[in-house]
């Protein structure tokens, strides 16, 4: 046996990372130690989300309520996410994308569970039921759509939904919401952006390289498309108005949104 | 139940593994640890070693789909959250297990037919059971089934192959000592879910219990055939290398026979079971002997 | 620029310049691939000759080397595997590839 094949180089740190073959850059960006070693440069030293340390910004009431609002919505699409990953581990077609997807239920249950704890911090004495009164209807139907596409077993539509709509929508909603939030609302929103920037990646590619293969389901993820764009548009209205946005960041927004679907061929 | 739940919080999940006992480890050992010359140079005994590997990528395949499957059965938000960090363990297991089938020298493209051609047809059986559950989002039969019986079986299973391992082989009961640590989380959440939802569901109990018995069954049937199949006790008397005399539950590994530590490793797991089932208000059921 | 440039002669005509490439603070991937990433400070961010922006994920991909048209890199905060064109404005792009 040779000894290449007795030791296998697990820390190689390679001169160029862009020379690494494609399988093994995608072994590599799906695993839990990828993972691991990633979440550890934004998470360490933080609780719940941010510094525990950092002071809290003088908030208004009316600014209390309205964030207050958001967060309770930002949970709402997390407990979502947290359920239809979980529901797409079992969906998922190999051991690479159901280790992927086991890393992204616990960035959900994590996002879930710092936005409880904030509303808690600003004085919400139960959180989970004041997530249940104030959840737009919007992101409540965007809910029950993904859970319909996860009983119904259907990976790409569920992954074209969950990874690719809701990811992107969060990922641009929380990150404008980053850029005027209080300070510690930013930072951990901050922390949640660079766990949704590995979430849709990994929709859009994945799905990609499934509508690649079989070209004969790309009608049937432009129509579920189609029919998710008026819950799109509802929700970034709903939390355009929550935040206080001029109406153009609105339109903003849903470019930011539509740009992946683009990529993928999925527009018009 | 909210406060205890805070407990097995991702928060809590956070400050227990990565900033603790994962920390500076690389698929769950030191970067500097290797598989042991004893066992890459003896075909016998690596062999015997991917065989027993596989047992254990076939079982935590199962408990991450189980785990993963659970989180839209569980009730209640806190428990769809400790679930979440279960189901990263569970995924963390396969891939450090996959990952030592690597370093025994299994191509990564024969990965599968490796899998398909050493897995226990019981164990197989085992987890069909448990699924069944999980896919009926039964959450009661599936936290019992995933975090008493089969975390119950994986937690005495990898104390005895750490205690085998520790001398001869660190890398691997590296491996196995954070396996156990999270494994401890599981079935403590198990077991303190699952208590108030048995007591506010007693007409669920034979139907649990029958399902316990039968899981049992499949285990005890896994490890008869896993110790008959298994070659390396025979195999280090024949190169004349002494086995470790190591203690598990007070017994020395090094003079049992295989037979010996079937039994062993059997009655362990039942006891534990009869144990726990009992704390959370269920009456364990001997399972047949296969 | 922090990083310090030298040609080599062995890259083909034209040769490329190589780029010794330093930790810049980027935290979303493992530490042994950091360096190959920064963050990107919006429009008027200028790329260096080894760099490319990500359009999934809005990231600064950096290379070892003078990044030409054709060239395969990935972005590891999302996943991608990217090649990399010209753009309509004479910059180059990147351009994923499923």
């Amino acid at each position: 046996m040779s000894d290449a094949k007795r030791r296998p180089p697990h820390d190689t740190i390679r001169p160029e990372l862009h020379d690494l073959d494609k399988s093994a850059f995608l072994e590599e960006v799906h695993s839990f130690e990828f993972w691991f070693q990633a979440v550890e440069g934004y998470l360490a030293e933080t609780t719940y989300g941010h510094d525990p340390e950092m002071a809290e910004d003088p908030l208004s009431d009316e600014d209390r309520e309205r964030l207050i609002g958001v967060l309770c919505n930002y949970c709402a699409g997390e407990s979502a996410a947290l359920e239809t990953a979980a529901g797409l581990v079992s969906l998922a077609p190999n051991r690479m994308t159901k280790v992927f997807l086991s890393t992204q239920v616990a960035d959900e249950g994590r996002h879930l569970e710092v936005f409880l704890h904030r509303l808690g911090e600003l004085g919400v004495e139960n959180p989970e039921s004041e997530v249940a009164k104030r959840a737009s209807p919007s992101m409540l139907a965007f809910k029950d759509k993904l859970a319909e596409l996860v009983a119904g077993r259907d990976w790409a539509s569920a992954l074209f939904a969950q990874n690719v709509a809701l990811e992107s929508l969060e990922f641009v909603v929380f990150g404008r919401h980053a850029k005027t939030a209080d300070r510690v609302t930013a930072q951990i929103l901050e922390r949640v952006v660079k766990d949704e920037r590995r979430h849709m990646g990994f929709g859009e590619n994945e799905l990609g390289r499934y509508l690649r293969d079989t070209p004969d389901s790309r009608s049937r993820i432009h129509d579920l498309r189609v029919e998710l764009d008026h819950l799109v548009d509802a929700t970034l209205a709903d939390t355009v108005r929550h935040l206080g946005l001029p109406a153009d960041d609105q339109k903003e927004l849903g470019r930011m949104y539509r740009e992946s679907i683009e990529r993928l061929g999925l527009l018009g | 139940m909210a406060d205890f739940l805070n407990a097995y919080s991702i928060q809590n999940w956070l400050e227990s593994c990565p900033q603790a006992y994962l920390e500076d480890t690389v698929f769950g050992h030191s970067s500097d640890e290797h598989e042991p010359d004893l066992i890459m140079e003896n075909e016998v005994l690596r062999h015997d070693a991917i065989r027993t590997t596989v047992a254990l990528v076939v079982g935590e395949r199962c408990a991450l789909a189980a785990s993963s499957g659970l989180i839209n059965a569980a009730p209640d938000e806190g428990s769809k959250r400790f679930l979440a960090t279960q189901t990263l363990d569970e995924a963390r297991h396969v891939e450090v297990f996959t990952q030592r089938l690597y370093d025994l020298g299994v191509a990564k493209e024969d990965l599968e037919s490796v899998i398909a051609q050493h897995a226990n047809p019981n164990l197989v059986k085992f987890a069909e059971l448990l699924l069944e559950k999980v896919d009926k989002r039964d959450f009661l039969a599936g936290v019992v089934g995933q975090n008493i019986v089969l975390e119950g079986m994986a937690f005495s299973v990898f104390e005895m192959m750490h205690v085998m391992n520790a001398a001869m082989n660190p890398k691997f009961a590296h491996t196995l000592q954070g396996t156990i640590a999270d494994e401890r989380r599981h079935v403590g959440f198990g077991e303190n879910r699952i208590g108030s939802l048995v007591r506010d569901n007693p007409a669920r109990k034979p139907e649990i219990e029958k399902m316990q018995k039968e899981m049992s069954y499949w285990m005890l049937a896994t490890f008869s055939q896993a110790f008959r199949d298994t070659s390396a006790v025979d195999e280090l008397e024949r190169i004349g290398q002494e086995r470790t005399h190591s203690n598990y539950q007070g017994a020395d590994l090094g003079k049992l026979s295989t037979n010996e530590m079937e039994a062993l490793l059997g009655d362990t797991v039942l006891k534990e079971f009869k144990v726990r089932l009992g704390r959370i208000g269920l009456d364990y059921q001997s399972p047949d002997r296969p | 620029m922090s990083e310090t440039q030298k040609r080599t002669a062995t890259d083909p005509e034209p040769p490329r310049a190589r780029f010794e490439l330093e930790d810049t603070g980027f935290n979303e991937v493992p530490k042994k691939y950091r360096k190959f990433y920064r963050r990107w400070s919006g429009e008027k961010d200028e790329l260096a000759p080894n760099e490319v922006l990500c359009p999934v994920c809005k990231v600064v991909i950096r290379s070892s080397r003078e990044l030409r048209e054709g060239d395969r890199v990935y972005c590891m905060p999302c996943m991608s595997r990217l090649v990399v064109g010209r753009g309509q404005g004479g910059g180059l792009e990147a351009t994923v590839r499923y």
